[in-house]
């Protein structure tokens, strides 16, 4: 049980099934563009396009039945046989029992579009039955933007094309059946075990729609399994839980907007981090600390080119703000509009409001220099020369870390209350001065500049000792002088600031066992309440795989595995992770699939292999 | 037509805008960098390929101010003026053709079509380069007037 009295949500789980689908229900389809979820019921009730932020198409998820949906599956299904990605892949099959025998779903998005008259967003999605005939339902809904806008409706070759129109985007639905679909309303198909039924989603944004064949669209989605199998082949397999890992890798590449190399957070918007409350938030965007933790994680399993990508990502996006750098930025490295909310969005499970925009864009957080900086100094040591437009990029985030690391800032969670002096910060503006010196060693940079980081570092280290260390309780806390203390803390065995097994170091990862557990694996991000929002908020996942890499790094691997192992176990079915979880259901929170939570699941893992665990 | 002016002009006009261009840049207006664009044709080496595409760009350049010149001589007349109409002409091709088509020829260029496999760094310009801050379109037109007004008022003076 909690330390921390009731569960951190407003309504029970029986209340969430009678609203909507769980949120660790869905499945993500994607092709590193745009994504979709579709649930267990093989409706997808989320699809923008044509980027991760553009207009929903089918936005059922947080914008109830009016905001479209695009379903498939049996009409009279006896229950869900099975689900899961296939090996290696991307691409989902749902199989589901009927009393004439079980019907298989396989979908997936096709990535590899280049090279072939394919459109940049494409949907396959393939039914198929064993033993005989079998009827099946297919309702699609396309509802596009914040106004749920209904299409113009035409059909092509013979009403086998059925294509919606809206003034820029239009969208053609091409299935190898005599049905005639009509958006809105369902139609059953029959699925014999000789002639699977196909359909086809092309998405065209200003530019001409392409009309897909069923058979081209099913061998482009085949290729593109092969080539993810591929990409996934040299994961080294004695990794601990590598499948979950792989997975973890396909979901945060997936989560990559491949045009300019930005990691999303994640596909969503609003899905709440407290059913029922506030705390609904907008993820579909990049955060550079985010693309610093995805460098470190491809780099830790060789994958060389995705870790040179973020950061180039991360010097075109940051450009214009240099030598500031911005908390978070679109896919194109642009500031986010305003943060608003949606008119008349019905809300995940009644959780409003829905929200687009995200107003972190505007706070000072010290920590992202941290991270980036390390990422690249992780790159240099990965043998990687950093060019010298890039270095000077460097030089630039440690010069203003050295002028303003004595300011308060919003911190890592970017709570949006007063800000203060987070010693989280402070350790992460340490960590930047530090990689900046040790990068000077591989670079050139003048005495008179290498002088003033060093100062800089040597303030901030003493500093946080005297300001931010409780010496009673043995523990670095959440802020100076405050008795609590932060999870996002447990990186410190992975910043040399201190020993690795140094008695404040083990302090502060006890005392943030103790003060944040929320049943073993999971822990708060900080104390509940404390945050000047009403409700409580989930556990978050990403400081549990903090935890392990902490306690593995601490060379307490048994604790380490254990936990690791008691975390892989509460994944969603098919393998993903949101941002938070109900520490007593276990149900999944927050934006879906979250990026930061896969990447600290794969560094976790990378630290029980470097300890040593199998 | 002024075969010396085209050859002395055409360089300057062309330095002059690539120096609004990077003065933009420099100032926070636009992360669009033709130098870097056009050298990284031949190298990913973010300074080599300034210098290559500060190369580049001059004989480009060099080429646009021999249709500037061969307009003047069929006009009869080079002025100012007529350099700045020519300018927001070539502003607007360069904007909504040459810059957006880019992306199918230049090797280290993604296209908004990029998959996995795709191994190029440079983001596409999309549509009038807003990929590279909502200012560039505004930028790049005014750099081009200044390319043309530069041509008109030197290639006038002769």
């Amino acid at each position: 049980m909690s330390p921390h009295g009731p569960r951190p949500t407003d309504r029970t789980w029986h209340d969430i099934n009678s609203l909507g689908t769980p949120i660790e229900d869905y499945a993500l389809l994607g092709d590193t563009r745009s994504a979709a979820l579709v649930g267990p019921e093989g409706s997808i009730d989320w699809l923008c396009v044509p980027r991760f932020d553009g207009r929903p198409v089918f936005g059922r998820l947080v914008g109830g039945p009016a905001a479209g949906s695009f379903r498939l599956a049996p009409a009279r299904p006896l229950g869900l046989a099975s689900r899961r990605y296939r090996p290696e892949s991307v691409t989902l099959e749902t199989t589901w029992d009927t009393d004439a025998g079980p019907l298989t779903l396989t979908e997936g998005m096709v990535a590899e579009v280049s090279g072939d008259l394919l459109p940049s967003t494409m949907l396959v999605r393939r039914l198929t039955a064993r033993d005989g005939p079998v009827e099946a339902t297919i309702t699609f809904d396309p509802r596009l933007g914040e106004q749920h806008q209904s299409p113009r409706v035409q059909y092509r070759d013979r009403d086998r094309v059925l294509v919606c129109t809206w003034p820029t985007t239009a969208i053609a639905l091409k299935t190898n059946s005599a049905v005639r679909v009509q958006p809105g309303l369902p139609q059953t198909v029959t699925v014999s075990p000789d002639r699977p039924f196909t359909c086809v989603l092309a998405v065209a944004d200003r530019e001409p729609l392409t009309y897909v064949d069923h058979d081209a669209a099913w061998e482009a989605l085949q290729r593109d399994e092969l080539r993810w199998q591929a990409w996934c082949r040299d994961i080294d397999p004695t990794i601990p839980h590598r499948d979950m890992v792989t997975r973890s890798l396909l979901t945060l590449r997936l989560l990559t907007y491949s045009p300019s190399g930005a990691p999303v957070a994640a596909p969503t918007t609003s899905l709440p981090e407290v059913v029922g409350g506030i705390r609904n938030w907008d993820y579909r965007y990049a955060w550079p600390r985010d693309a610093s933790i995805g460098i470190a994680a491809f780099l830790g399993v060789g994958k060389h080119e995705e870790a040179r990508a973020f950061l180039a990502w991360l010097l075109s996006a940051t450009r214009l703000d240099r030598p500031r750098l911005p908390v978070l930025l679109t896919l194109h490295g642009k500031h986010p509009a305003p943060e608003r909310e949606l008119k008349n969005w019905a809300g995940y499970a009644d959780s409003l409001p829905v929200r687009l925009g995200n107003g972190a864009a505007d706070q000072h957080q010290l920590d992202g220099y941290g991270w980036v900086l390390d990422a690249a100094w992780l790159l240099t040591q990965a043998g990687h020369r950093l060019y010298s437009e890039t270095w000077r990029t460097m030089a630039g985030f440690a010069d203003n870390v050295a002028a303003r690391w004595r300011q308060p800032d919003a911190g890592i969670w970017e709570v949006r209350a007063d800000t203060t002096h987070h010693v989280h910060s402070k350790l992460m503006a340490w960590l930047a001065l530090d990689r900046a010196l040790l990068l000077a060693g591989h670079h050139r940079a003048s005495p008179g500049r290498m002088r003033r980081w060093t100062a800089a570092r040597a303030e901030l280290r003493e500093e946080i000792a005297s300001c931010g260390f409780d010496p009673e309780r043995g523990t670095y806390t959440r802020s100076y002088g405050s008795p609590d203390v932060d999870a996002a803390l447990l990186i410190l065995p992975k910043l040399g600031f201190e020993p690795i097994c140094s008695p404040r170091v083990s302090g502060t990862i006890d005392a943030i066992v103790h003060d944040l557990d929320a049943g073993p694996p999971l822990l708060y991000r900080y104390p509940p309440r404390h945050d000047g929002l009403p409700g409580i908020e989930g556990a978050f996942l990403p400081c549990s795989f903090w935890l392990v890499e902490a306690l593995a790094k601490s060379r307490r691997v048994v604790e380490a595995t254990s936990l690791f192992d008691d975390l892989i176990a509460l994944a969603s079915p098919v393998g993903l992770y949101a941002e938070e979880m109900d520490p007593l259901t276990h149900h999944h929170l927050g934006n879906f699939p979250q990026a930061l939570t896969h990447a600290a699941l794969v560094q976790a893992a990378l630290a029980l292999r470097d300890a040593g665990a199998r | 037509m002024d075969w010396a002016g085209w050859a002395l002009f055409g360089l300057l006009a062309t330095t002059v805008l690539t120096a609004l261009m990077i003065s933009a840049q420099l100032g926070g207006l636009s992360r669009l960098d033709l130098p870097l664009i056009l050298g990284t044709v031949a190298t990913p080496d973010p300074d080599r390929a300034r210098v290559a595409g500060f190369g580049i760009h001059l004989v480009v350049g060099q080429v646009f101010a021999l249709g500037y010149a061969a307009c003047f001589a069929l006009l009869g007349e080079a002025s100012w003026w007529l350099g700045g109409l020519l300018g927001a002409l070539h502003g607007s091709l360069a904007l909504t053709v040459l810059i957006p088509l880019l992306v199918g020829i230049h090797p280290r260029m993604a296209s908004n079509r990029a998959g996995p496999r795709s191994t190029a760094v440079l983001e596409p310009p999309g549509l009038l380069g807003l990929n590279y801050g909502a200012q560039t379109p505004l930028i790049t037109f005014t750099a081009h007037v200044g390319y043309g007004v530069a041509l008109g008022l030197l290639l006038g003076a002769r």
